[in-house]
C-alpha cells in the first residue's frame, strides 16, 4: 500500500490531537471513577492508559534512536510492508471492541495506579509529536524499528507510527466503553 | 476592537463561517506540526497559544472572547507550525477557512483595509511584546503588562499569566501583593 507521506504525517498528528483531546477530558474524571472496572479481569480507564504508557516507554526511545540513525532521505511517498499492515489492521477497533492477548511487561492489571498515569501519557503523546516532526528528515519505509513483542522482526518507520496512533485508538476507545459500563456488568 | 468587529459582521453576512465547534477545558485545537490556515473566531471562552522547548511549555499568546485568534505562521506561509492552541475553559469557536477568507478581503477594498490595520496592530503587539521579554527586571515586566492589557488579569489564571510573564507562580503572586 503506498501513500503521499505528507498526507500521511498531518493525518498521524490529527489522530494524535484526538487521541490527546480524548485523554485530557478523563483527567476531569475522580479517582474512583478512572479506577472503576467492569469486572476484575477488565482493565479500568487508568489501566488502559498505562498500558499505553509501557508501548511508549518502549516506542519513543526507539523511534528516536532509529530516527538518529537513519542516513536515509526523505520521500514522496511512503509504502507500507506486510507485517506493518497487518499490525495496523489488527489495531483497527471494530464495531465492537475484539479481544486481544497482552503480552505480561505490557500488562497493568493490579498495578497502583493514579492521575499521573494521565500526566505521564499526555508528555509521551508530546515527545511523540516531536518524533513526527522530526522524521521528516528520513525515509519513513527505509528507516526501520524494532517491536515491542519480537527480536527478530523490524518494522518500517512510518507503520510504527500507524500501528501507535491505532493502538492508542483502540484503548482510548476501549477506555471510554469502560465509563459506559454500569457496575458488575460482564460484556 | 472596532475593526474585528467590521470583519466580523461581513463573514457573518456573506454566511461564510465554515462551521462552528466547542472544545472543552485543556483541549487542543491544534497540536505541535499541523499544517493550520484556519482563522478561529473565539465567541466565548479562552485560549493559549505555546510551544514545548525542551520539555518545558513556553505561553506565546493569549485568546479572549471576541477576538480572532490564529496559527499566524501556519496562516502565512502554509507550512507545518509548532505551536499548540490549547483552551483554558470551554471554549466555542467559529471557523473561516484561509482561502474563504482571502476571497472575501480581496473582493473588497475596505475589507483590506481593515484587515491591514488588523495586521498593523498585530506588528505593533508584537513589538511590546518583544519589549516584555527584554525586559529584565520582573516587576517592570508585570507592570508593562498590567498596564497593556488588564482583561489578561481577569480572565486567565495565575500560572499561565507567570508563565507569559517568565516568572514563577510564586514570584507573581508575590509582585501582586506588593
Amino acid at each position: 500500500m503506498k501513500l503521499n507521506t505528507e498526507e500521511l504525517i498531518a493525518e498521524l498528528i490529527e489522530q494524535t490531537r484526538i487521541n490527546i483531546n480524548k485523554v485530557e477530558k478523563f483527567r476531569e474524571l475522580s479517582e474512583s471513577e478512572l479506577n472503576h472496572k467492569g469486572n476484575i479481569e477488565k482493565w479500568s480507564v487508568l489501566e488502559c492508559i498505562e498500558h499505553l504508557n509501557l508501548y511508549g516507554v518502549f516506542y519513543n526511545p526507539e523511534i528516536r534512536k532509529s530516527i538518529e540513525k537513519s542516513i536515509s532521505k526523505p520521500s514522496e511517498t511512503f509504502k507500507s510492508g506486510i507485517i506493518g499492515n497487518y499490525f495496523v489492521k489488527t489495531m483497527l477497533p471494530k464495531k465492537k471492541l475484539n479481544k486481544m492477548k497482552t503480552s505480561k511487561d505490557k500488562n497493568p492489571l493490579g498495578s497502583s495506579l493514579n492521575i499521573n498515569v494521565i500526566d505521564r501519557f499526555l508528555s509521551q503523546q508530546k515527545e511523540f509529536l516531536e518524533l513526527i516532526k522530526k522524521s521528516k528528515n528520513v525515509n519513513l519505509t527505509k528507516t526501520k524499528t524494532a517491536i515491542s513483542i519480537s527480536k527478530l522482526i523490524e518494522m518500517r518507520l512510518g507503520d510504527t507510527f500507524r500501528f501507535i496512533v491505532a493502538h492508542n485508538k483502540r484503548h482510548i476507545t476501549q477506555a471510554e466503553n469502560v465509563l459506559k459500563q454500569p457496575a458488575g456488568n460482564k460484556v | 476592537m472596532k475593526e474585528t468587529q467590521l470583519l466580523i459582521k461581513s463573514i457573518d453576512n456573506n454566511n461564510l463561517w465554515e462551521k462552528e465547534i466547542e472544545i472543552r477545558r485543556n483541549e487542543y485545537l491544534k497540536v505541535k506540526g499541523s499544517i493550520d490556515t484556519n482563522l478561529y473566531f473565539i465567541k466565548n471562552g479562552s485560549l493559549r497559544i505555546y510551544v514545548i522547548d525542551e520539555y518545558e511549555e513556553h505561553t506565546i499568546r493569549f485568546g479572549y472572547q471576541n477576538n480572532f485568534i490564529v496559527s499566524l505562521d501556519s496562516f502565512i506561509t502554509e507550512r507545518p507550525s509548532d505551536f499548540y492552541i490549547q483552551a483554558i475553559k470551554k471554549t466555542n469557536i467559529k471557523i473561516i477557512p484561509k482561502k474563504t477568507f482571502k476571497n472575501l478581503i480581496n473582493s473588497n477594498l475596505e475589507l483590506q483595509n481593515v484587515w491591514t490595520k488588523i495586521l498593523e496592530q498585530l506588528i505593533l503587539q508584537q513589538l511590546e511584546r518583544e519589549r516584555d521579554i527584554l525586559t529584565s527586571s520582573p516587576i517592570e515586566r508585570y507592570k508593562r503588562v498590567l498596564k497593556r492589557s488588564p482583561q489578561l488579569f481577569q480572565e486567565i489564571p495565575n500560572k499561565y499569566i507567570a508563565d507569559y510573564l517568565r516568572m514563577t507562580p510564586e514570584t507573581l503572586s508575590r509582585i501582586k501583593k506588593s
